[in-house]
């Protein structure tokens, strides 16, 4: 009897543990597109080359790369296109956080925030990439396009921005920085360097945008003292979309129709560039006091020196500006605003010569607004700034050869 | 007597089903690869009534913890046999083969709505009134911690890893009613934004197993009410070196001053401004710490500067686009309703919102915190803070 349980209780035992824990096991989930490329990005190894194939693509959450040595390569910027118009989830498209990043050939649509971030990498590659707001320029857009941050060694070659809320193509808090060939449009600020060194942005075209070409210095951030910028050969043509930046930010205060705007920034050489119908101002130099927020940062210096503006080509502009100094300045002349303003505000211990010098740009005009004496006596004289600087430094990048 | 033989047998059946058959079997450290499945660790017990953690496990509770989304959650610590962690300035150093684990869940109501409801401190999850969601898992092998986020299934019978992240739709009924809601499981880089909280290069690092979280009691009520730490030394789990180490010389060292105790956010005692620093430091200090991601900004809500400015105070917005929500300054003294931090906190748009991650709905109670600390506040910034 006792050995009939026994063999029973085995028995028994063995169709428990066979129908509790041997259970079929549950099926495994079924990955989506966007699924299977956040994967390939996490599980890449270094070297990888990611593709992604023609078409577009829906996706709905923030991509994200932290891997180094990683290629994402699409088929063509208007054939291999990310779109983020359904996107539900993350502030960027695609944010990467990793060295030795190249990313070309594709679209980045839509994002419901930035739509490439690259934060702390070095050598950082974006080559025929296009980022776009397709619905044009609306104030709901995200705010960057292509937008490295803190990083070094970056090259931005033949990339299209279009319809950023703030700005297009923007490099901040970075060093070591190439922008060539490449197309900002319809963007609050075509192109943006702020708080960066060492930069060459060169061969772009900015039209259309609020403001084409800026190269800011702001205080409190980590990393500041922006300098060494060259902006040649770039057309900068026709930027006067009205600003539709987002109220509070700093791009909100650029007037609709600047070509080009440089803010607290030193050492800037800017020749060879063709300004044509910015209604406001071609080019615009001015202090961060302009902006009359208060500056809350001893190590910080809120004007431009040593900038030089030579050998480039004006034709139009100044027609229509949207700044009510220059709208006062404009009442009064019953002309259209000059070529070249400077905002006049130079720190106690230096002269008009240390801020701008002014050589070869063919029948110029020049205005200083004597804005720290409340915009009281503008004066039109450019001789005080027919002076020469040193030609900056080529930018050398490995990945630009 | 034969039916007597036949009870003794199905009760000794019944047993070895409980003991053997199903019984909690060791966890599982897995020094390298990814399991697919989370039952693949032998962390839990699942039954079609509970899912019970491994008795070998200790259930705690971080004395702040992240908001998401009104889930509950349950975390446990394992350590390998004969294994104990030590203390390295001021931190707690686990051992290779530790295992957290943090389950997601919402309590629901009759029909299967889940429900809206204050932090609770359970020990097992009934299934029978919880709906799981996902359990996330830290394991510390031997190059470091690795995350692994793992989904259950409908049926709740399994949880798989999902490396690229998940979502579900969730409906979630409060006082003010029902809404629907995208949850979000991150995926693994998404862990990583928060665990990584020296960017880009440091090591993910647990955010609620640490010395500061862990110095209150998991059940208040018990006796001896030790503190998670005097639990984890009466395991034997834990050295008790830095506990015996001069205050002074604590203090001394920097990196020995956040080993603290933290205050709770929630802690009626403690004053606004402590409880906002708190709850600040837990849900935005992962990022905005001088070498995390988020120090582009130069907003530091970590605790490691005090400097106004770096706080947010009268601080213009650097990269916030919409985000700014036309406001002028992080914080405006005595003014939330023109202070961007509280824009953020109160927005659920993605491009907006802050914590960019953990969340999709908005906080309340958080929100009302940082309100009511900003609205006491003193001083001003040089304009009303309002957008021209």
């Amino acid at each position: 009897m006792h050995g009939h349980i026994l063999k029973l209780l085995t028995a028994v035992t063995s169709v428990i543990l066979l129908q509790n824990c041997s259970e079929p096991e549950a099926p495994l989930p079924q990955l989506s597109f966007e699924e299977t490329l956040q994967l390939q990005l996490i599980e890449a190894e270094p070297g990888a080359v990611i593709t992604i194939p023609a078409g577009t693509h829906a996706l709905t959450r923030s991509l994200s790369l932290n891997v180094p040595g990683v290629t994402i390569r699409g088929m063509g910027m208007d054939s291999s296109i990310l779109s983020f118009k359904n996107q539900i989830q993350g502030a960027e498209g695609l944010l990467v956080s990793a060295n030795d990043f190249t990313i070309e050939d594709l679209a980045i649509e839509d994002t419901i925030g930035d739509a490439l971030k690259i934060n702390d990498s070095t050598n950082v590659t974006i080559r025929r990439v296009r980022t776009e707001w397709t619905g044009g320029a609306l104030t709901s857009n995200g705010a960057y396009g292509i937008y490295p941050v803190q990083s070094r060694n970056v090259l931005i070659d033949s990339a299209v921005a279009i319809g950023a809320s703030d700005a297009g193509i923007y490099v901040g808090q970075s060093t070591q920085i190439i922008v060539r060939n490449s197309r900002a449009e319809l963007n609050v600020a075509g192109i943006e360097i702020e708080n960066s060194t060492f930069a060459d942005v060169h061969d772009n075209i900015a039209t259309s945008n609020t403001g084409g070409i800026l190269v800011f210095d702001l205080p409190n951030l980590p990393v500041q003292g922006g300098r060494n910028t060259r902006v040649f050969n770039n057309q900068i043509i026709n930027n006067n979309t009205a600003n539709f930046a987002p109220e509070g930010n700093i791009v909100g205060t650029v007037p609709a129709g600047t070509g080009m705007m440089i803010l607290a920034n030193d050492n800037i050489e800017v020749f060879g560039n063709s300004f044509t119908d910015n209604n406001s101002a071609n080019v615009l130099i001015v202090s961060y006091h302009i902006t009359g927020l208060p500056i809350d940062d001893v190590n910080y210096d809120p004007f431009p020196e040593s900038i030089f503006i030579h050998d480039n080509q004006f034709s139009g502009g100044g027609t229509a500006p949207d700044s009510e100094p220059l709208a006062l300045l404009q009442a009064a002349t019953q002309q259209p605003i000059p070529d070249i303003v400077w905002d006049g505000t130079v720190a106690p211990d230096k002269q008009a010569a240390d801020i701008l010098c002014l050589r070869n740009n063919g029948e110029q005009t020049f205005a200083n607004l004597d804005a720290s004496n409340a915009f009281a006596a503008p004066s039109f004289d450019s001789s005080p700034h027919d002076c020469v600087l040193p030609n900056l430094s080529v930018i050398s990048l490995s990945s630009a050869q | 007597m034969a039916s007597a033989c036949w009870r003794q047998a199905l009760t000794a059946i019944t047993l070895l089903t409980a003991l053997y058959a199903c019984a909690p079997q060791a966890p599982v450290f897995h020094a390298s690869g990814s399991p697919v499945r989370l039952s693949e660790w032998n962390l839990f017990v699942l039954s079609a009534d509970s899912l019970a953690p491994t008795p070998a496990a200790m259930v705690f509770a971080p004395t702040n913890q992240l908001f998401t989304d009104y889930a509950q959650k349950l975390r446990t610590l394992w350590l390998p046999p004969a294994t104990a962690a030590n203390w390295l300035d001021g931190e707690i150093d686990y051992p290779v083969g530790t295992i957290l684990t943090k389950t997601f869940y919402y309590p629901v109501d009759g029909e299967g709505t889940a429900l809206q409801s204050a932090p609770q401190s359970q020990s097992l999850i009934d299934l029978r009134s919880n709906q799981l969601v996902e359990t996330r898992l830290l394991v510390r092998r031997e190059q470091g911690w690795d995350p692994f986020p793992y989904v259950w299934n409908d049926e709740e019978t399994e949880a798989f890893l999902r490396v690229a992240g998940s979502s579900k739709s969730i409906d979630l009924k409060s006082d003010a009613g029902s809404r629907r809601f995208s949850y979000f499981v991150p995926n693994e880089n998404q862990c990583a934004a928060c665990h990584v909280t020296e960017h880009p290069d440091g090591e993910l690092q647990p955010l609620a197993a640490i010395a500061r979280q862990l110095g209150s009691s998991f059940d208040a009520d018990a006796d001896p009410a030790l503190t998670q730490i005097e639990e984890l030394q009466r395991r034997g789990w834990l050295s008790a070196a830095a506990n015996s180490t001069p205050a002074s010389t604590l203090d001394s060292k920097p990196d020995a001053v956040s080993s603290s105790p933290a205050i709770s956010w929630l802690d009626p005692s403690a004053t606004t401004a402590e409880r906002a620093s708190a709850y600040l430091n837990v849900h935005c200090g992962h990022c905005h710490n001088p070498q995390g991601a988020a120090d582009t900004s130069a907003l530091l809500l970590d605790g490691s500067n005090t400097a106004p400015i770096n706080l947010g105070v009268c601080k213009p917005p650097v990269a916030a686009g919409g985000g700014a929500g036309e406001r002028l300054f992080a914080i405006v003294p005595g003014a939330p309703e023109r202070s961007i931090l509280l824009y953020r906190m109160e927005s659920s748009a993605p491009d907006e919102m802050m914590p960019e991650l953990g969340r999709t709905l908005v906080h309340a109670e958080g929100v009302a915190l940082i309100s009511q600390w900003i609205a006491e506040l003193s001083g001003s910034c040089p304009t009303d803070g309002t957008a021209q």
